[in-house]
């Protein structure tokens, strides 16, 4: 693990970089490395992935984010300055959340809930690659082990993370549409603590590498850090892209996974229910006709047939996309000089019955 | 057990016309509800013939006319035929594999008031699906025909026969039905007739595996109500009573074959000794109330014990005579799907006994196989 190994080429960066040659060069270093670039990190954002490989994404990813306050803690252990440590105790704070719910982790669990996981499932961490555990460890043991710098500067790949996220977050809400914005909130909040934190870090480095040799210690934790992004993705894309490799035991699809929150009409109301203004309609395959057969009105839908009473022949005429819920009452009502209140609420429970059968729509 | 006087009055209309228009079929499902010995081509009605049963079908009073097969669409005069059921006030649902010539037809389809599509699918994985139906590429062109109907604005409806080799992709078929966007997703558990029979022990899944699946589609349900709907045909074996089979024998539906004959249900032909009488012979009316092979079975009085004192008699109707037959050796007796019949035990044995073993391979569905049922040579249990 600690076997060192000679640089080729090191002698080309033997010169002292200005501060803002150093910054340069490690935007350099995510500019090339940084996992924005993996293949799976575009599929993910070009809404080209399953349901089932977002899962096996946000499964992993959980893992990294459940280590980050580790691995933050480990850091924090070692700073010998009471105002770095308010500054950098910040991002447990940010990830742990300061009660129970809040949180970066718990958002990232919302995340992974919100794509159907159940939530201890995910919180036991065993359908994990071995992958992302090795990937996420090295990180770890690289922050206790390596100079205060180097494990600063480790942390600057989120110098690159405010753009990725907001591709995330439009990338995904625009192409997945089980992917809800509450179910992104995490990235919300990302948005404005990932340059806050970025900032200060790498100011630190550009203060703090004043020789060759720290300045190339830096660019390289960088680039460590890049690799355990980019290694990740590589075993994400080798089990649930292709070639499709699960290793055993790692998660396969339909494990670890409850029943869904029911689909929300826009109203907030179970998808199917209608509400006054709604204008109903018969979809294409839903059609009333008179059965002389049987002396009755029937509605005639997929593999099924409704018979209809005078009064849902009544409704159900003036359903025709054009008059709303309320128009349909009034209209009752005044053919038979009724309450139009009362018939109102009683064609919504029928309406509503039809449309949760999904016979008729809005 | 014949005694049955055809009492003509008594006979309310059938609403359902199973219209099998053709055994030909690009797929090769190894549960396929044809009979063994299929239709050729050679053999089928011509295009005015099935006019002329819609016609008949219309005045009898049915409302839902199934455009199955084999595949439908596998048949050049499909659109004629389903225009004539528009013309007819007719709903038109057509049953497809989706492969072959449906997608080029579907257009045409839907301009002459095709009014439901029901595809099947064989599997979520495409590896697993294609071996299933025995047709490579298939998943493709199945997706690609799904996303048409709906582009287009018709209902769908997915249909997923479950059996061992898919029962673990029973949550995918509901991932891919909301994501197909369809309106009903039925997860039918396999039914042991024909095909499947053969097949039984390649497709037998264990009372474990059905509970899951069971609970998936209930849970399911729940959450995507107004969005999905999701019928369940439980299997027959493990199941506490046994069901209606096609509403009841000569109640709701009939059922054409390619070459005309007429059939209380798709699987009715194994049954010995039914006469079954020809659309080219007979009008439909006529076979609906006076044919031999509908009256055979018709009503309660047929039953033997314990179906004939049961309180159910008329809610299941008995269950399936031609799982008496095959299970029982007597198309009389009671479903042994039922609980309640002496032989319930033993297939439910039966049924565990072949789950737990390696699954055979696949016997095809092929036309002019030699295939036989097993039925007419063993005893059946």
């Amino acid at each position: 693990m600690n076997a060192s190994f000679p640089t080729p080429g090191a002698d080309a960066s033997q010169r002292l970089l200005s501060p803002e040659e150093l910054e340069a060069a490690l935007r350099d270093i995510g500019a090339r490395r940084y996992h924005n670039l993996h293949p799976f990190h575009r599929l993910l954002h070009d809404g080209k992935l399953g349901k089932d490989q977002v899962r096996a994404w946000a499964l992993n990813r959980y893992y990294y984010q459940a280590m980050i306050p580790v691995k933050d803690a480990a850091l924090l252990a070692r700073l010998p300055d009471a105002a770095l440590r308010r500054i950098w105790r910040q991002r447990i704070v940010d990830h742990d959340g300061d009660h129970e719910g809040d949180g970066g982790i718990e958002r990232w669990l919302k995340l992974a809930e919100g794509v159907g996981f159940a939530r201890d499932y995910v919180l036991s961490t065993q359908g994990i690659l071995s992958a992302t555990r090795f990937s996420v460890d090295a990180y770890v043991h690289f922050v206790s082990q390596k100079s205060l710098l180097e494990a600063i500067a480790s942390s600057l790949t989120e110098m690159f993370s405010p753009t990725i996220i907001s591709e995330r977050v439009a990338g995904m809400l625009k192409n997945y549409d089980f992917i809800t914005k509450e179910t992104l909130a995490y990235f919300d909040k990302r948005l404005t603590q990932a340059p806050r934190d970025a900032d200060f870090a790498l100011d630190y480095v550009k203060r703090h590498a004043t020789t060759p040799d720290l300045q190339r210690a830096a660019m390289d934790a960088l680039t460590f850090k890049c690799t355990v992004l980019w290694t990740q993705l590589d075993a994400l894309y080798f089990a649930y892209v292709a070639p499709g490799m699960v290793p055993p035991d790692a998660w396969e699809p339909g494990e670890g996974l409850v029943a869904e929150a029911p689909a929300r009409g826009p109203a907030g109301a179970p998808a199917g229910t209608l509400v006054a203004s709604d204008v109903p309609r018969l979809p294409r395959g839903v059609r009333m006709r008179f059965d002389q057969a049987r002396d009755k009105h029937v509605l005639l839908a997929p593999e099924r047939t409704f018979d209809l009473d005078d009064n849902a022949v009544a409704v159900l005429s003036l359903v025709d996309g054009n008059r709303s819920v309320a128009q349909i009452a009034q209209a009752l009502a005044e053919t038979y000089a009724a309450d139009a209140t009362v018939i109102e609420a009683d064609i919504l429970v029928m309406l509503t019955d039809l449309a949760q059968k999904r016979v008729l729509e809005r | 057990m014949n005694a049955v006087t055809p009492q003509r009055t008594a006979v309310p209309a059938p609403v359902g016309l199973l219209a099998e228009l053709t055994h030909r079929c690009p797929l090769r499902c190894p549960y396929c509800s044809n009979p063994l010995e299929l239709d050729r081509r050679s053999k089928e009605l011509d295009t005015e013939t099935w006019q002329r049963v819609l016609t008949e079908a219309a005045e009898l009073g049915v409302l839902h006319v199934h455009l199955s097969g084999g595949e439908p669409t596998a048949r050049q005069d499909i659109v004629a035929i389903t225009q004539t059921c528009a013309k007819l006030g007719l709903y038109s649902n057509l049953i497809t594999s989706g492969v072959g010539g449906a997608l080029e037809k579907l257009q045409a389809l839907y301009d002459v008031g095709l009014d439901h599509v029901q595809l099947s699918v064989q599997g979520v994985d495409a590896q697993n699906a294609e071996k299933i139906g025995g047709l490579k590429n298939a998943q493709p062109q199945k997706m690609k025909f799904a996303e048409t109907v709906v582009a287009l604005g018709l209902p769908l409806t997915l249909n997923s026969v479950i059996h061992r080799g898919n029962i673990h992709e029973v949550e995918g078929f509901i991932d891919l039905a909301v994501k197909m966007g369809a309106k009903r997703l039925e997860v039918a558990h396999t039914q042991y007739y024909g095909w499947a029979y053969v097949n039984r022990a390649a497709l037998m899944p264990n009372k474990a595996e059905v509970d899951r699946s069971i609970r998936i589609v209930e849970a399911a349900r729940e959450r995507l109500k107004g969005q999905l709907v999701i019928d369940l045909v439980v299997p027959d074996y493990y199941a506490k009573y046994p069901k209606a089979c096609a509403g009841g024998w000569g109640r709701k539906l009939m059922n054409v074959t390619p070459q005309g004959k007429v059939l209380p249900c798709h699987a009715a032909e194994m049954i010995p000794n039914l006469e079954f009488w020809y659309v080219t012979e007979h009008s439909l009316r006529d076979i609906w109330t006076n044919a031999p092979a509908f009256t055979a079975y018709r009503g309660t009085d047929w039953m033997q014990e314990p179906c004939r004192s049961c309180d159910r008699r008329e809610k299941d109707w008995g269950g399936c005579r031609c799982q008496a037959l095959a299970l029982a050796g007597d198309a009389a007796a009671t479903d042994p799907a039922c609980s309640l019949s002496p032989l319930h035990a033993k297939v439910r044995a039966l049924a565990a006994e072949e789950a737990a073993e390696n699954p055979p391979d696949y016997v095809y569905r092929t036309i002019g196989s030699n295939v036989r049922s097993p039925l007419k040579e063993e005893a059946p249990l």
